[in-house]
């Protein structure tokens, strides 16, 4: 980063410490005050560029690539061809070798509400919100391997290096609530999905702005949130803080002029008010009934067989979805959600070479189940129509079988889905092609970086202008690229 | 401008046909002869039919004048000027890229603007990026380091505060901005902040008194001496270029597997930087040390530099160069070591022209790829560095030995089984049954499940070469599932094909399960297939499949050859590590056997005496003692030492085959994309200015070796400018917290403006060439140099109209206080609770349960215990995970091993005080500290003296005495220690 680091760090520090607006207030005199010729270095952050019509963010992400046709994008060409030999008309590479027949989706896909929208058997439970929803069926891609597939999703570029989405976001509105970080992962609780926490890391962009995680089902959910141990109880942990704030005090006024020092002082005081926010928020127990029945959570202490198993799926995400509403509620800007983890054995992601039924079924109906009850809840709370539900996954699957009942990865065409915070409900945009191997309009495909420029828009930032410094080129969530989607909005 | 002329001619004499000619008067020259080439060279690159941005184009006078750029005769109320000037000190927003206009140009351009902005009817701007973009090299960066006159302030009241050449450049600027230098700090803040600057250790406070008495006129200079010749030098400094170079002992990517060695490069870094190695030698190791420094460990260990950042091992283990994937994969692989190479040693962003010519700083496309080409034959993979010639020749006769034993001992081996048949045969696969018997993950082959049992399956291993096979041995699978255990999936009914045609029928009549047993079919033909055919297949739960752990090829030597085929089948569920057509021949299956390998060995034993008698078997031994002496042997060798790093031959693994030094071709890729690419290109090496190159040149055809030594030496060439001043920039940033040029990886037009020109290029030439005090390109003469400046012992205070006039301190009118790094501060947590190891080198210690390393290793850090004694280690001797840093050391701003560091950012947040306060580290730290303390003395005010002084530095007063104890009498030492860790006096030195 090359921007006046000694004399503006102190205010990185604080991206999750200071309110948003204090935060923007900071930034923009700082750089009002930035003499001309450290002028063109500058950050053009924490700037709102046009009023925004969204505050926060959740994102849902599938770890392995989850298949458009088999949830979201209906397909019948393939129920009407379902075993004939494929053919693509052209040259294909697959991943691995999955290129046997045409292979029509395990699933039924059924109409739903007033947009009539066909969904699959698997996702049913989304039935009751399509008409919030604007499904994008034209994603493309650029790689089929997982690893860069997933960094290109989750920080707009293919390799390791660059900020999570959340981080810019989080970077550039900081948190409405300083007693919570402004950004949080909940990852699938078997384990990290491609690249683990560089997904959300904060790369160039101050440590303060990198997701932080929280394990729910963990006995610490957020680490090091309290100490282990008999050691500290307490009192002596108040005493303490105390005792640390005083001889803090000293320390900084024989060194006045030092604004570090004095945000250090602020930073123990911000860390007990997480002390008890946090798990405040964490805490489920206030939750009603009826509430907790509507994400599946009302079947405490269930045992589950080893299995993969629908019950169990909906338990989990379930779970991170009623976290990740009460996270929002109190002020956390951007939620991100992970369904699946790595491709160990056996296999608990949406990467499904082998047996897509066997995967997808328990994995999308707890998704969905999730999903639907956070859309619903957010609505009637009020809070959905200034927070953006966006789901994603790393690229699609092929219209092809793999072996006898999987299917390789497609990289070509897939599909996400957008809510909430000023998108436009119940419409489709952009078309995949006949099989949903590649989208319709090849030269006028979405990208990730369109769903990320548009995510900004909404959140009032110009993806164009949010820019930082790094090793001499000034970068953006969006690079080079990205258009905002008027047609959802 | 020849070129811009004759566009005007055909203009003219397009317009004089209709009669317009005459509209070509004084201000159509002014537009052409001056407006037209500064929109040429500088806006139509971007602002042009079809690509314009902001929907603006300058092409014609239409689309010019369209949207309300220009107001007609009044340039003040033209938001084209606006955009062109520079406003309330903020820079121009346009040219978006690049330098704004100068001064001039914008007047040419109000000027036309206020007498009209004529533009003849008709004329089009044509662009050409050959005169938008000339490469130009007229930047500070690229001109030749020449070493600057010292400036003598004979006149300055200051005059007798000038120690050293750096305070005479330091404080001539900040004369020349009405500031003064600080005073010099106090004794102990003097050597806390040299001990960790040099070391990355606080002083014992026997050092800080030592100092403090010490009243000699070279006290100070003693301290820097002590500390330079310390091996934690070298370790501090160390972690510096490693955070550069993105050192990590993980791949990164999707599943993040281990680098076990990588550590070696580590190690070789610290060794570096402790003996002084001259820095010529230390770049040339680190490209071509293979090349250069031939025979030499750290030539090879050197090369862990190109090895060092991430790798993807889906993009190349599992994809093969033949799909785009794996193209893609390889491309970005380069891409990592060319930047590398160039943002660390010339500190110039070449990267920026992979995708188009560099917007700013004269690098093409062209040159990049050329650059690419050079790394076109290496990947990172393990390289053995064990390489003194005399251990050499000794392995060759080694394995000579082994060699002529072994086909001795094999002549009277066939003797024996000549002599033994089949009876020794069935023996001996009882034997290894019996060492079979622990079972390993690898299952076998698995085919797809059916709901039919009469479903045709076949498996089939092929081969190039037809194998000269006596037997064919079958093994079913054990599996637990559904409690089937041994026999799992093994057929009722099928037959076994060689060459095509049945050689074992068993199709009938149900084929009783085997279990664990065996079966075994002689083979009379050299075989090229085996394909086995189930007919009838096992019934699993409600479903049917074929499975099988092994199909065994035994030559006549009883050696099995099937692991040389492919193996193929109709399906295969492929899930790994237990199921895969590849565990089909990989000489793994479970067998249980009932007589213990005891009593079958006996049996063996005596059936050998009995055909070949005394003699024969004690030829035998002879032979297998003389094989098993020089194997020993051979294994005392250092031999087997691997580091990680570029390399052109190792063992393939899928798709990942050493190139054996053939490059890869490299293309020009326009816009970057792996899928059309243009021609193919040669390496090549970039140039420095128009018109020379320096010191190399790459002729076309050299091999890879050469290549990459030769742009080892040219980096490394006295005449590259970018090199002396990188490196000086960088050493100088380390020690200030600000180079120089404060982005150390950048020294194009993005990159920083230079606080003190002269003195960078003084401190260049000074260390490329030496001078009376300072050897060349000794590091730690250097050093020595800088911290003996006064500038260095300047007070952190803020004081004087330095707060006002340089806030920031561009100048250095005082020192800048800092927050300890991440690894200082877990360092000195370490020291302070005097358990800190100081053990040097080796493989790195873990702070995580390491689980799951078969596919995805899982870093657990969570699940850490902290009473480990092996992570009490220097934290630059920790093993780095790359996608799951440690959380701790995160939080506290440690580089990111997937970018390039040259800067830590010092971050102050909520998540770091729950780190420091409650982090089963700091927690256990407090705990072992206060127990120390606590049978050390038995006085409270004692312990409470002995804990501020080691983890301080200084006494405690009488007022922190009070107080400390007060705290200490409720809640214990311990308690004390934790909230000590957290003071700002402990993460911040003056």
């Amino acid at each position: 980063m090359t921007i006046d680091l000694l004399r503006r760090k102190f205010l990185f520090d604080s991206a999750w410490g200071f309110g948003s607006l204090a935060l923007l207030d900071l930034l923009n005199s700082e750089s009002r005050s930035i003499p001309s010729q450290e002028g063109r270095q500058k950050v053009t952050s924490g700037i709102l560029h046009h009023p925004p019509k969204a505050k926060r963010v959740v994102q849902l992400f599938m770890a392995g690539a989850a298949s458009h046709i088999d949830l979201f994008d209906y397909k019948p060409a393939l129920e009407k061809h379902h075993g004939e030999p494929s053919d693509f008309g052209e040259k294909v590479e697959a991943f691995q070798n999955g290129l046997g027949p045409w292979m029509k989706s395990p699933f039924q896909f059924r109409p739903y509400g007033a947009s009539g929208k066909m969904l699959s058997d698997a996702v049913a439970d989304l039935g009751s919100c399509v008409d919030e929803m604007a499904f994008i069926h034209n994603m493309t891609g650029k790689t089929g391997v997982h690893s860069q597939a997933t960094y290109l999703q989750a920080t707009g570029f293919q390799r390791p290096g660059f900020p999570g989405v959340g981080s810019w976001v989080s970077y550039a509105l900081g948190s409405e609530n300083e007693n919570l970080p402004a950004f949080v992962v909940l990852p699938d609780h078997r384990g990290f999905a491609s690249n683990g926490p560089k997904n959300w890391g904060s790369a160039f962009l101050p440590t303060s702005s990198q997701g932080t995680t929280i394990f729910p089902q963990r006995e610490r959910p957020i680490r090091d949130l309290f100490p282990k141990g008999e050691l500290v109880t307490p009192n002596s942990h108040a005493q303490g803080l105390e005792l640390l704030d005083k001889l803090n005090r000293d320390f900084a006024m024989t060194r006045e002029g030092d604004e570090r020092l004095e945000s250090r002082l602020r930073t123990y005081e911000l860390a007990a008010k997480m002390q008890l926010s946090a798990p405040e928020a964490l805490d489920l127990s206030s939750e009603p009934k009826h509430i907790m029945k509507m994400y599946g959570l009302d079947r405490a202490g269930a045992e589950y067989p080893e299995a993969i198993n629908v019950p169990e799926e909906i338990e989990y995400f379930g779970r991170k979805c009623l976290i990740a509403r009460r996270l929002l509620e109190r002020g956390v800007r951007y939620v991100q959600i992970w369904s699946g983890n790595d491709n160990s054995f056996p296999r608990r992601n949406w990467d499904s070479h082998e047996d897509l039924k066997r995967e997808h079924g328990p994995l999308a109906r707890g998704m969905a189940r999730g999903a639907a009850a956070l859309i619903q809840d957010l609505k009637q709370r009020g809070l959905l129509d200034d927070t953006i539900v966006l789901w994603t996954t790393e690229f699609g699957r092929m219209p092809s079988t793999q072996g006898s009942t999987g299917r390789d990865h497609n990289p070509h065409v897939f599909t996400n889905w957008l809510c909430g915070g000023g998108i436009r409900g119940g419409i489709s945009h952009g078309e995949s092609d006949q099989w949903g191997f590649k989208p319709l309009d090849r030269d006028n495909p979405t990208q990730v970086y369109d769903i990320h420029a548009t995510l900004l828009h909404l959140l009032g930032l110009n993806h164009l202008k949010l820019t930082v410094r790094h090793n001499g080129i000034d970068r953006r969530l969006t690079d080079v690229h990205g258009h905002v989607i008027r047609e959802i909005i | 401008m020849a070129r811009l002329r004759l566009q005007i001619l055909i203009a003219v004499v397009l317009l004089g046909s209709c009669g317009v000619a005459n509209s070509f008067g004084r201000e159509d020259d002014v537009f052409l002869d001056r407006v037209v080439p500064i929109f040429q060279a500088r806006c139509l690159e971007c602002h042009r039919a079809g690509l314009s941005k902001g929907d603006f184009s300058l092409e014609d006078a239409d689309s010019f004048f369209e949207g309300d750029y220009i107001e007609r005769g009044d340039s003040a109320n033209s938001h084209f000027v606006e955009l062109i000037s520079s406003q309330d000190s903020h820079r121009a927003e346009m040219p978006k890229n690049g330098s704004p206009l100068t001064d001039d140009q914008i007047k040419v351009i109000r000027s036309w603007i206020d007498s009209g902005a004529s533009w003849p009817d008709g004329f089009k701007l044509n662009y050409d990026a050959k005169v938008a973009r000339p490469l130009d090299y007229d930047w500070w960066s690229f001109r030749e380091v020449v070493k600057p006159v010292v400036p003598v302030l004979i006149d300055s009241p200051n005059r007798d505060w000038i120690r050293n050449p750096i305070d005479a450049f330091v404080l001539e600027m900040l004369e020349r901005k009405n500031l003064a230098p600080s005073k010099e700090a106090n004794r102990r803040t003097l050597i806390r902040r040299l001990s960790y600057d040099l070391t990355g250790l606080p002083p014992t406070i026997a050092e800080v008194e030592a100092y403090e008495e010490d009243k000699s006129e070279d006290a100070y200079e003693r301290v820097v001496e002590r500390l330079l010749a310390s091996p934690r030098y070298g370790e501090r400094w160390a972690r510096h270029w490693l955070d550069v170079v993105k050192y990590a002992d993980t791949c990164g990517y999707d599943k993040d597997k281990l680098r076990p060695n990588a550590w070696p490069y580590r190690d070789y870094v610290i060794r570096s930087f402790n003996d002084d190695k001259p820095y010529r030698q230390f770049v040339q190791e680190q490209i071509a040390g293979d090349v250069l420094f031939p025979g030499t460990e750290d030539g090879i260990l050197g090369l862990g530099f190109i090895a060092a950042g991430p790798w993807d091992f889906i993009g190349h283990v599992e994809v093969p160069e033949s799909k785009l994937d794996g193209r893609v994969a390889r491309n970005l692989d380069r891409d990592d070591m060319v930047s590398n190479t160039f943002n660390s040693f010339c500190s110039l962003t070449v990267q920026c022209a992979r995708c188009h010519d560099h917007k700013f700083d004269p690098i093409t496309q062209d040159h990049y790829y050329r650059l690419q080409a050079i790394f076109a034959a290496v990947d990172r993979a393990d390289r053995v560095y064990a390489v003194d010639p005399k251990v050499e020749v000794e392995r060759t006769v080694l394995r000579n030995k082994i060699s002529k034993s072994e086909k001795s001992l094999a002549k009277l081996n066939d003797q024996l089984d000549r002599a033994g048949g089949q009876a020794l045969v069935k023996l001996r696969e009882r034997i290894a049954a019996v060492k079979n018997e622990t079972k390993k993950p690898e299952f076998g082959y698995h085919s797809k499940v059916e709901s039919r049992q009469d479903t045709l399956k076949w498996v089939e291993i092929e081969f190039d070469q037809p194998q000269s096979t006596k037997q064919i041995v079958l093994h079913a699978a054990h599996d637990e599932f559904n409690n089937i255990g041994a026999g799992f999936g093994f057929p009722l009914r099928f037959r076994v094909e060689v060459n095509g045609s049945t050689v074992f029928n068993r199709e009938n009549a149900d084929f009783p399960n085997p279990g664990l047993t065996p079966i075994v079919i002689p083979v009379a033909e050299p075989l090229t297939s085996v394909r086995l055919v189930a007919t009838k297949l096992a019934q699993r739960s409600s479903d049917y499949h074929l499975a099988l752990a092994e199909i065994e090829l035994l030559n006549s030597r009883g050696e099995n050859v099937a692991a040389t085929g492919k193996v193929t089948a109709l399906d295969s569920i492929e899930a790994p590590v237990r199921w895969g057509k590849s565990n089909l021949v990989d000489g793994i299956w479970y067998e249980s056997s009932g007589e213990t390998r005891k009593e079958l060995q006996v049996k063996l034993d005596a059936m050998v005496l009995s055909l070949i008698g005394p003699s024969g078997v004690e030829q035998k031994s002879s032979f297998k003692n003389q094989i098993a002496e020089s194997r020993k042997a051979l294994s005392q060798l250092p031999a087997g030492k691997a580091v990680y790093a570029a390399a052109t031959d190792f063992k393939s693994q899928g798709n990942f085959k050493a190139t054996q030094g053939q490059p890869r071709p490299v293309y020009f890729l326009p816009r970057g994309e792996v899928a059309s690419p243009g021609p193919r290109l040669e390496p090549g090496i970039i140039p420095l200015s128009a018109g020379r190159t320096i010191g190399v040149e790459l002729k076309s055809g050299e091999s890879e070796s050469v290549a990459r030594s030769k742009l080892a030496l040219w980096l490394t060439d006295k005449g590259n400018p970018l090199l002396w001043r990188s490196v000086v920039n960088r050493i100088w940033h380390y020690h200030f917290g600000r180079g120089i040029v404060d982005t150390p990886n950048d020294f194009g037009r993005m990159g920083g403006e230079r606080s003190h020109p002269e003195l960078l290029d003084w401190l260049a030439a000074t260390f490329r060439d030496g001078s009376e005090s300072v050897s060349a390109e000794s590091f730690k003469d250097l050093h020595r140099l800088i911290v003996t400046s006064s500038v260095y012992r300047q007070s952190s205070s803020y004081s004087g109209n330095g707060m006002t006039a340089d806030s920031g301190n561009r100048y250095l009118w005082r020192m800048n206080r800092r927050r300890l790094s991440a690894e200082e501060i877990r360092d000195s947590i370490l020291h302070a609770s005097g358990l800190l190891n100081l053990e040097m080198g080796g493989a790195g210690y873990f702070l995580f349960q390491l689980e799951k390393t078969e596919h995805s290793p899982h870093y657990e850090y969570h699940k850490f215990d902290h009473t480990d004694p092996k992570s009490y280690r220097r934290s630059i001797y920790r093993f780095i995970v790359r996608s799951q840093p440690d959380p701790f050391m995160t939080t506290l701003d440690c580089a990111d091993s997937s970018q390039s560091t040259p800067a830590r950012n010092e971050t102050q947040t909520p998540l770091q005080s729950l780190t420091m306060l409650n982090s089963d580290f700091s927690l256990e730290m407090s705990k072992r500290f206060a127990r120390r303390i606590e049978l050390e003395s038995a006085d409270q005010s004692e312990r409470i003296q002995k804990v501020v002084q080691e983890s301080l530095g200084r006494s405690p007063t009488e007022l922190e005495l009070s107080t400390m104890g007060e705290f200490v009498q409720q809640h214990g030492l311990a308690n004390l220690i934790r909230i000590v860790f957290n003071l700002s006096e402990f993460v911040f030195i003056d």
